[in-house]
């Protein structure tokens, strides 16, 4: 139970103090930017790598990217940032 | 994000790693807190991305526990620069060669140049220049500067009326202006000669013309001494009249001179520092001691170097400190009395033309006071006192 409890505050402080919600409950941010580059805070480790596919792992399930010629152009713990020409992003649960 | 610029400078390497867990690898090496990006997928098995030079000994821990293997592809950055620029050294040295090479030969002499000089005028000056030591191929702030180059000339040159020095980049150009030397007398021009000033006749020698005064005559200035119209009185014929008339002149002159004074003398004593100067500031490179002299009078001169055409604010100072004492003179009225005498003779001298001599003199007064001798003496002079006087025919 206690993590729900957790969560239900979290939830809670959020709902009332008007936090942003991706640095008080560990959910990805995403930023878009076109096609080009995808920028995500708050990732888990790199599941899969290819030219075509990236595979994240979230703190609650997992993030899909299917695109073209992907590099990734700076991999931090929790940061990552892609370049190439991205067509889907997929959240996956678990 | 981190700024990646840095990592150009402390360098970094391209790193491929083949394997089943290529993605482990990645994550693994993000738990350790190394960086890494341009991560690229290099075929079904294998990855390739950057890391930083100082981070390769981690990576290799972090491998060792994986099951991929790692090949180093290749270096960039500054240390792999300066690894590169060493190998290949001999560029380095050759362009620094190059640069000291164009330094010294642009300060160095490289062309004498002489305008509107005739050719034994030129070669005068050329002959003077070699003594001074201004030759091709000398090192210019080695030499005399342009001041003292064009004192030493038109004080050793004597046709020189006046010679502009200048140094522009390589080459010392001197504009030459020539004595213009009198021309001879016209021989025919028919002429008088009268008195330049009063006199009594010494002596005369009359080389052509009519005298018309005779020894122990007393003349006025403008006087007729030879007349030009000889012959007799219905046929004259006009010459040119010549000779030489020494009249008995006389000056008068009021000499002064105090019986103490005092001088500033050098004594001879010298001593010269060198410095390399940079902007304001000046190394010394010789001469550091003090010479503790008491009164000294100091020489300061800057030769700039050169760089091709220009000037650099490096240059070559030496600094001069003359030792200076102070003299008094003191003269005891009979000294300052036979001083006074001797200089009175010898301002007039200077005023007087070569050939003119000094017959007598006589003082005419002396007093002594406020500690001065004051002299009035009166002087009689043999000098040529004719001079030409051109006859103007009118009809």
């Amino acid at each position: 139970m206690a993590p729900k409890w957790g969560q239900n505050i979290k939830n809670l402080l959020v709902k009332t103090m008007d936090l942003p919600q991706d640095v008080m409950m560990d959910l990805p941010r995403i930023t878009l930017i076109g096609q080009l580059h995808i920028y995500i805070e708050n990732h888990r480790g790199l599941l899969t790598f290819t030219d075509t596919e990236v595979r994240l792992m979230l703190k609650k399930g997992q993030l899909l990217i299917k695109g073209n010629e992907f590099v990734i152009k700076t991999i931090l713990p929790e940061e990552i940032m892609l370049q190439g020409r991205i067509d889907q992003v997929y959240f996956i649960k678990e | 994000m981190k700024n990646q610029w840095t990592n150009f400078y402390t360098g970094y390497v391209i790193v491929k790693a083949n394997g089943k867990g290529t993605e482990r690898l990645i994550n693994a090496l993000l738990k350790k807190g190394i960086p890494i990006w341009d991560v690229k997928r290099a075929g079904t098995d294998s990855l390739v991305f950057c890391i930083d030079l100082k981070e390769v000994p981690k990576l290799r821990e972090t491998v060792r526990s994986s099951d991929c293997k790692v090949t180093f592809i290749s270096g960039k950055g500054g240390p792999f620069l300066l690894r590169r620029l060493l190998k290949n050294s001999g560029f380095l040295a050759g362009s620094l060669a190059f640069l000291v090479c164009l330094f010294v030969l642009s300060n160095m002499v490289w062309g004498i140049e002489i305008h509107n000089a005739n050719p034994e005028t030129e070669y005068a000056i050329r002959k003077e220049l070699d003594k001074m030591g201004v030759k091709i191929g000398k090192v210019q702030f080695l030499l005399d500067d342009v001041d003292t180059i064009q004192r030493k000339l038109s004080d050793n040159v004597s046709a020189l009326t006046w010679i502009g020095v200048e140094l522009k980049g390589t080459t010392y150009h001197f504009q030459v202006v020539e004595k213009k030397q009198p021309k001879a007398e016209k021989k025919l021009s028919p002429q008088n000669l009268v008195a330049k000033k009063k006199a009594t006749i010494a002596d005369m020698f009359v080389e052509k013309g009519q005298p018309m005064i005779k020894v122990n005559d007393n003349v006025y200035k403008g006087q007729l001494l030879v007349s030009g119209i000889i012959g007799k009185e219905d046929t004259p014929k006009v010459v040119s009249a010549r000779g030489v008339i020494l009249g008995e002149t006389w000056y008068n002159s009021t000499i002064e001179v105090p019986l103490k004074s005092n001088f500033s003398v050098f004594n001879g004593d010298e001593m010269t520092k060198h410095f390399l100067s940079i902007g304001n500031f000046s190394l010394p490179i010789w001469g550091f001691k003090d010479p503790g002299y008491k009164h000294f009078e100091k020489d300061t001169t800057v030769r700039p170097f050169h760089f091709l055409k220009w000037e650099l604010p490096i240059g070559y100072k030496t600094e001069t400190k003359r030792s200076k004492e102070d003299i008094v003179r003191e003269y005891t009225p009979a000294q300052a009395h036979k001083e006074a005498a001797k200089m009175g003779r010898a301002d007039l001298k200077k005023q007087l033309p070569a050939d003119a001599e000094i017959k007598k003199e006589k003082i005419l007064h002396t007093t002594n006071q406020n500690g001065k001798v004051k002299l009035i003496i009166l002087y009689q002079v043999i000098e040529n006192i004719a001079a030409g006087q051109p006859i103007i025919q009118g009809d």
